[in-house]
């Protein structure tokens, strides 16, 4: 699991002690299920962004 | 009445658009100290819209179905002239001196923009207890939210007080309060609708809907809304067709998909009686509901949570130095997503290519879905805690579990009303394929010409 307080303080994020419980918390949990599901991308798939030149310059 | 009705009552000269708005403001005044759904009525530049909608009406220059008709729209569309508060201290000072597109086009077919309706704080949050504003109440149970994050919309919707509203959806903002205070509303397939002028949340997840207290009246503005706009880059090329349902439209011989599994596993028993039976009422109507599996929800769901937190707080970062400006459930939520690695955040938009591709097999099966809008009816104002068959679960993650995903896929959902649960509205949705709104909102009016809705709200 990440360490949420020392990415926050590296941020310079000021948490409180009781708002980093607050943020940790929802965080752990999502991270649990995202790292898994990102582990099986193959590296041909790219982002669903897109930076589409032909429609600006139409 | 609704806006058909209303419609043609002007056309028959039984009512003027002067009185239309007249009657809005009298019910504004009547029930607004309760609802407390609007953030600025503007009852005379409303008088002077209607005047020229009069004017226009009599002298055979007719702009549609929306000319003349009173509605509102949420405080995070630029309007010109008017302050646009979605966050009051950030933009206390946020006078737009331009239309966004949405305003535009519905000036532009002669609707009668009331004011702005207030909302959850930055569109982020599902209870619309603005810190600045109050908090907006149900229509139906003054002691119950209406939902959010376009709870004033969906509030003043329901009451009465306006014939329609526009709102916004970035991970459900419009179905929800749509489900828990009665009323339609759609979120379109992204982009569908113009983004241009509203202040965003999430670029990539965030919607443009309008909310109506009938399927063919919310047709009826997505009529005017819906079109590709040269100034919102992720507007569709694609033609805006003829949305609004015709009347005695059929459903027979269309599939409708059933996904027990996720959908109805957790979900309060009222709430899946109403729905069934809508679908008893779809499948005596001629359609063919067919149970049918979806890719894994869940992990869609935290996608667009990723998603949602990172560009969330890209967009709202440097703002936040000033942290005792927000409340406090949007500043945790913005502080997480500052901890979200930009290598997550990539990651989830590969996922959601993947899961965009996978989920869209089911559309060989079936040609829409009917599923919960929320898994609850309306919780009290303040409950962070709700027990669903036995168990446990966070407010505001029951209330987004059935209806996030559909913005990470881009796809168009309806929420319509399908019954009363303890005295409160169940609300149903309807997904279709990407662009098939007018395909899911024939499906809506059927079911709604069939009965499948709830009596008017008692506050009316």
């Amino acid at each position: 699991m990440r360490d949420w307080r020392s990415m926050a303080k590296a941020s310079g994020i000021p948490l409180s002690q009781q708002e980093l419980e607050r943020v940790a918390g929802p965080l752990d949990d999502l991270e649990v299920t995202f790292r898994q599901l990102a582990r099986d991308l193959s590296p041909d798939l790219e982002p669903a962004i897109g930076f589409h030149l032909e429609d600006q310059s139409e | 009445m609704t806006i058909q009705e209303a419609a043609a009552a002007l056309r028959d000269k039984r009512i003027t658009p002067q009185e239309l708005v007249t009657s809005a403001i009298a019910r504004y005044d009547r029930m607004e100290p309760t609802l407390k759904s609007f953030i600025a009525l503007r009852p005379e530049y409303a008088q002077l819209r209607a005047e020229q909608a009069e004017r226009e009406l009599r002298l055979g220059r007719d702009r549609g179905p929306l000319h003349g008709i009173p509605i509102a729209i949420k405080d995070l569309f630029a309007m010109r002239g008017v302050r646009t508060t979605s966050e009051p201290e950030i933009f206390e000072h946020l006078e737009p001196d331009f239309n966004c597109t949405v305003v535009e086009r519905l000036e532009n077919a002669g609707a009668v923009i009331m004011g702005k309706l207030n909302m959850h704080e930055l569109a982020y949050g599902i209870t619309s207890q603005n810190p600045y504003h109050g908090a907006v109440r149900n229509p139906w149970d003054g002691e119950r939210s209406p939902g959010g994050s376009s709870g004033g919309s969906g509030a003043a919707v329901a009451a009465g007080i306006i014939y329609g509203a526009m709102g916004s959806d970035t991970g459900g903002s419009i179905r929800i309060p749509a489900s828990f205070c009665g009323c339609v509303g759609i979120k379109p397939t992204y982009g569908r609708v113009s983004r241009h002028g509203a202040l965003p949340l999430a670029y990539s997840l965030d919607h443009m809907g309008p909310m109506a207290r009938s399927v063919r009246d919310t047709a009826i503005m997505l009529n005017v809304i819906a079109g590709h706009d040269k100034k919102d880059e992720t507007s569709a090329r694609r033609p805006a067709p003829d949305f609004v349902p015709a009347p005695n439209c059929s459903i027979k011989g269309m599939r409708i998909g059933l996904p027990e599994s996720f959908f109805l596993d957790r979900v309060q028993p009222e709430v899946e009686t109403a729905v069934r039976a809508a679908l008893a009422k779809a499948e005596a109507l001629g359609a063919e509901i067919k149970p049918v599996w979806l890719p894994d929800m869940n992990a869609i769901n935290a996608v667009a949570q990723v998603i949602i937190m990172s560009e969330a707080s890209a967009i709202y970062e440097p703002y936040l130095e000033h942290r005792g400006r927000f409340g406090a459930d949007v500043l945790m939520r913005l502080d997480q997503g500052r901890l979200i690695p930009a290598t997550d955040y990539i990651n989830a938009q590969r996922l959601r290519r993947k899961m965009r591709s996978n989920f869209n097999r089911v559309w060989s099966e079936v040609d829409c879905l009917i599923a919960p809008t929320t898994p609850t009816t309306a919780p009290r104002i303040g409950e962070t805690v709700v027990r669903i068959n036995g168990r446990e679960e966070e407010v505001r993650l029951a209330t987004t579990r059935l209806v996030r995903g559909f913005n990470a896929l881009g796809l168009p959902a309806l929420s319509m009303p399908c019954g009363l649960g303890n005295g409160m509205p169940v609300g149903l949705q309807i997904i279709g394929p990407e662009f098939e709104e007018a395909m899911i909102l024939k499906v809506g009016a059927a079911l709604e010409d069939a009965g499948v809705k709830i009596p008017v709200c008692p506050m009316r």
